[in-house]
């Protein structure tokens, strides 16, 4: 099996290109255009969500549905094409990326001389030379916004590809004949456990789409994870109401085996080396996640050589559920009453204490390093924090330190959301000693500066009019500057006067809400 | 002291206790809102015989620290586009000083900074306020009503119909995914600005104008205002010290309510779905609106262009501020039930679970 994707602009000869290559491979052929028309017969309004995207516009929540069924109904009919055939050559908008942490995908992306482009649009279009040359621009601009608005990736960035083909220099016959040859080698063959993750991708976009089909679910805006038949549905607290029906909808889907539903506003991601259920960082997590009613989603990073399928680059592969039995739904929380002890991992012992808390976002293994994390990891989904425990420990401790704060930058600026180390989480989230000295400190400097400030009244609206004993100071030790010298003073001291209370006085109200644990 | 009163209010017990309820009040309001806050907390000043002008003058002031403490969280989360902001600061700025140039003539040329100077920039600063925050109030209802039946988001007529005018030079800001012409957004840092320096709330302008003009998201829309206010209130405050109308005391007292009811907003907003936001805040605003045009017979009287008897003032004052508290304290009410509904709710379900996992060990000893 092997996914071939081509990116390209609009007049820019991959579409031309792809066909070939498939014609050669004997691969199935799927365009952008293929993928809307059958998302259209689903009654999915592409149109409609195009315009919303490239435009300046606000997503209503009408929209972001039509998003989310969009994005789950893309990723399951690339999914099922290319399970149905020996390959798939798919060219169009951002192909990798509705499989995200399938690797072994040979992307490629199709550039073509600017002229040429202009020419072709000329002739086929009969538009003169600068509508055509406004027509490319606007398309491509289009394109980008699209592309980044559905997966938060810019189509430009080189480092989303593995090949990019000039088509201004080489002809489409022997551009064709060059990525055969580098499809036919072994980084871009799929393996077990990418077969694996497309799985999981398929039964996640399959039950996302059985419940946005659903009229008792259709109004619902949730993120569906599998792990080998095991589903994980996040919702809103909005749809609680929804959420009960969610394990009747989507009892029956070919390949679930279990549904988990966590009512979470966000999600936290965790990654580390190896998860202990009973350490002092998963108690933390547990209580910033209850406290920010978020999901917490688990990733076990390994070194590269510890993948079990020899030697392999980067796989995925899910935490193994505990049992196969259907569970029916628990109000939101989930339970782990009737698991039997096929696999009691440490990962899998956290995830249960996170399922019992009603915290779980599902949990998978890693192997490899900062590309193959990435590349395992949706861009699309909102994350509020992310959390990197200990890695690569048995390097020793100045590697480990290396690692983590390498990682930590790496992953810093992909993601939006703070980046923080173990050690930071407990001080930067949770009420602690250092909250309450900090606290305290800042409450004697407002305290003293509202004593002063109001024990001193007379004196202080004085200088702030700038009259009294302030005006007579001024004149007597400025006499040539009393129309500005004045203004400048107070101006001054009301500019550096005011950060520091706000700073002083936030950090205390900050500290005591952190305290009720009402952040 | 008295000489000071002209321009400074004495400040007593019970008073103080009143531009406390005013900040959390105006800090709950803002945190719910996403921006604003001055709304409420500038007339309410007003209405406690803070000339207009000090009003301003010290929201501003306020504002600028509480954008500081905002924007650093809002960094955090990556919903700050500080080039957008950079970009509106310029203008921004010259609208501020405008602002502060007009009200600072209107308080001093009346008749030195008597009682004619201050009703002159107060019925200029209570106009303004009529005149925006009635078309905001409306347009929020008119989006609440609209959303409520038909489920759909804001309207997007005014975005729509900018990106159909072709006005280069076009600037892209990658934060915000957004190409915006270099023009609107000059225009749109000008009325922010104005509006910050006049009446304290520039953030009613700035953050619907990036996301219905520029079509920035709703999030970031928020943060870069936060950050662009920083700035805005930095500027405002110090062109305002400099005519002498800043009073530190009411911009500290202001900061003991809204850096705690700011959090207690936004955590409401997690809580109560997007209708009722816009209806709820709709409502404060065109009641707060209604406040402010009952106090207007009060400054036209003043500067003698009607002739009403002087001691029905304290009636309008009294009623105005009357309509302003229960805007506010409903509006804090709703908001209130919904947290600590939430908080409940959330509890129960935590208690659910500790007896479930009870039941469960039980079972598990037994078997």
């Amino acid at each position: 099996m092997q996914l071939i994707c081509i990116s390209r602009g609009t007049f820019s000869g991959g579409k031309s290109l792809a066909q070939k290559l498939a014609r050669n491979l004997d691969y199935e052929c799927l365009s952008w255009e293929d993928l809307v028309d059958a998302a259209n017969q689903e009654g999915i309004q592409v149109g409609k969500l195009e315009m919303a995207t490239v435009n300046p516009a606000v997503f209503s929540r009408r929209l972001v549905l039509e998003k989310e069924q969009f994005l789950a109904f893309a990723t399951s009919y690339m999914c099922s094409r290319l399970m149905e055939s020996p390959g798939l050559v798919y060219h169009g908008r951002a192909g990798h990326h509705k499989l995200a942490g399938v690797s072994h995908i040979l992307r490629v992306r199709v550039l073509a001389d600017y002229e040429q482009r202009i020419n072709m649009i000329m002739q086929e279009r009969r538009l003169d030379r600068q509508k055509a040359a406004r027509y490319i621009s606007a398309v491509d601009e289009d394109r980008k916004r699209w592309a980044y608005s559905m997966y938060g990736v810019s189509l430009e960035d080189p480092a989303n590809y593995d090949m990019i083909v000039n088509l201004a220099g080489m002809n489409t016959e022997n551009a064709a004949s060059a990525l055969v040859s580098t499809a036919r080698l072994p980084d871009f063959q799929m393996t077990p456990a990418d077969v694996n993750t497309l799985k999981n991708l398929d039964l996640a976009a399959r039950t996302r789409l059985t419940l946005a089909k659903d009229e008792r679910t259709h109004g619902a805006s949730v993120k569906v994870r599998a792990d080998k038949g095991v589903v994980t549905v996040t919702y809103l607290p909005q749809d609680a109401a929804m959420a009960e029906f969610i394990p009747a909808v989507c009892a029956g889907l070919p390949g679930l085996k279990e549904v988990h539903a966590t009512m979470a506003m966000t999600n936290i991601l965790w990654i580390q080396e190896e998860f202990h259920p009973d350490s002092d960082l998963c108690d933390q997590m547990v209580e910033i996640a209850t406290k920010w009613n978020a999901a917490v989603e688990l990733i076990k990073l390994e070194p590269e050589d510890k993948a079990p399928a020899g030697g392999q680059q980067a796989v995925v592969e899910a935490a193994e559920p505990l049992d196969s039995e259907f569970q029916g739904y628990n109000g939101g929380i989930e339970n782990d009453s009737g698991h039997t002890a096929e696999d009691d991992s440490p990962l899998r012992t956290t995830l249960d204490k996170l399922a019992r808390e009603g915290r779980s976002g599902g949990g998978r293994v890693v192997y490899g390093g900062q590309r193959q994390l990435i590349n395992a990891i949706d861009p699309a989904t909102p994350y509020t924090l992310v959390v990197i425990g200990e890695i690569f420990s048995s390097s020793g401790h100045a590697a480990v330190l290396r690692a983590t704060r390498d990682l930590r930058n790496f992953l810093g600026e992909r993601f939006k959301a703070p980046v923080v180390t173990a050690d930071e989480l407990g001080s930067q989230y949770l009420f602690g000693k250092r909250d309450m000295i900090r606290a305290g400190a800042c409450l004697a400097v407002t305290v003293v500066l509202f004593f002063l400030i109001f024990g001193n009244q007379e004196f202080v609206l004085a200088f702030l009019s700038q009259s009294g004993w302030f005006a007579d100071a001024v004149e007597h030790s400025f006499p040539g500057a009393t129309d500005w010298a004045p203004g400048l003073v107070v101006s001054a001291a009301v500019f550096l006067l005011i950060p520091v209370v706000a700073f002083c006085y936030g950090t205390v109200a900050s500290s005591i809400l952190k305290l009720i644990k009402m952040e | 002291m008295e000489l000071l009163l002209g321009r400074f209010i004495e400040l007593d017990l019970a008073t103080c206790l009143q531009v406390v309820m005013l900040g959390a009040v105006g800090g709950v309001l803002s945190g719910f809102v996403g921006s604003g806050g001055a709304f409420f907390m500038t007339p309410g000043m007003m209405n406690l015989g803070v000339p207009g002008v000090v009003a301003v003058a010290s929201n501003i002031t306020h504002k600028f620290g509480k954008a500081m403490m905002g924007s650093k969280k809002h960094g955090e989360y990556g919903n700050v586009d500080k080039r957008l902001a950079l970009f509106m600061v310029a203008t921004s700025f010259i609208g501020i000083r405008v602002a502060v140039m007009i009200n600072s003539a209107l308080f001093g040329n009346a008749d030195g900074h008597g009682a004619g100077g201050t009703a002159a920039s107060n019925l200029y600063i209570s106009m303004i306020f009529i005149l925006i925050l009635f078309f905001v109030a409306i347009s929020m209802l008119r989006d609440a009503m609209k959303s409520s039946k038909e489920g759909a988001g804001p309207s997007m007529k005014i975005s729509a119909f900018i990106s159909r005018l072709y006005l280069p030079p076009y600037i892209y800001f990658k934060v915000s995914n957004v190409k915006v012409s270099l023009w609107v957004i000059l225009v749109c840092g000008l009325a922010t600005g104005y509006l910050a320096g006049t009446i304290g709330v520039g953030g009613f302008i700035g953050v619907p104008a990036m996301i219905y003009i520029f079509g920035v998201p709703t999030a970031v829309a928020a943060g870069s205002e936060l950050y662009l206010a920083m700035f805005m209130g930095a500027w405002g405050a110090l062109s305002y010290a400099f005519e002498g109308f800043v009073d530190i005391r009411l911009a500290m007292l202001l900061y003991l309510g809204s850096l705690v009811g700011v959090y207690v907003g936004a955590y409401g907003v997690k809580v109560v779905n997007e209708v009722m936001i816009r209806m709820v805040t709709g409502l404060v605003i065109l009641l707060c609106v209604l406040s402010r045009a009952v106090a207007v017979p009060m400054y036209l009287r003043q500067l003698g262009l009607i002739s009403m008897d002087p001691a029905w003032d304290p009636y309008f004052n009294n009623i105005s501020k009357a309509i302003l508290f229960f805007a506010g304290i409903s509006g804090l009410c709703i908001i209130l039930y919904n947290v600590i509904k939430a908080y409940r709710q959330r509890r129960r379900i935590r208690s659910t679970l500790i007896e479930a996992r009870a039941m469960q060990q039980t079972v598990s000893t037994t078997t």
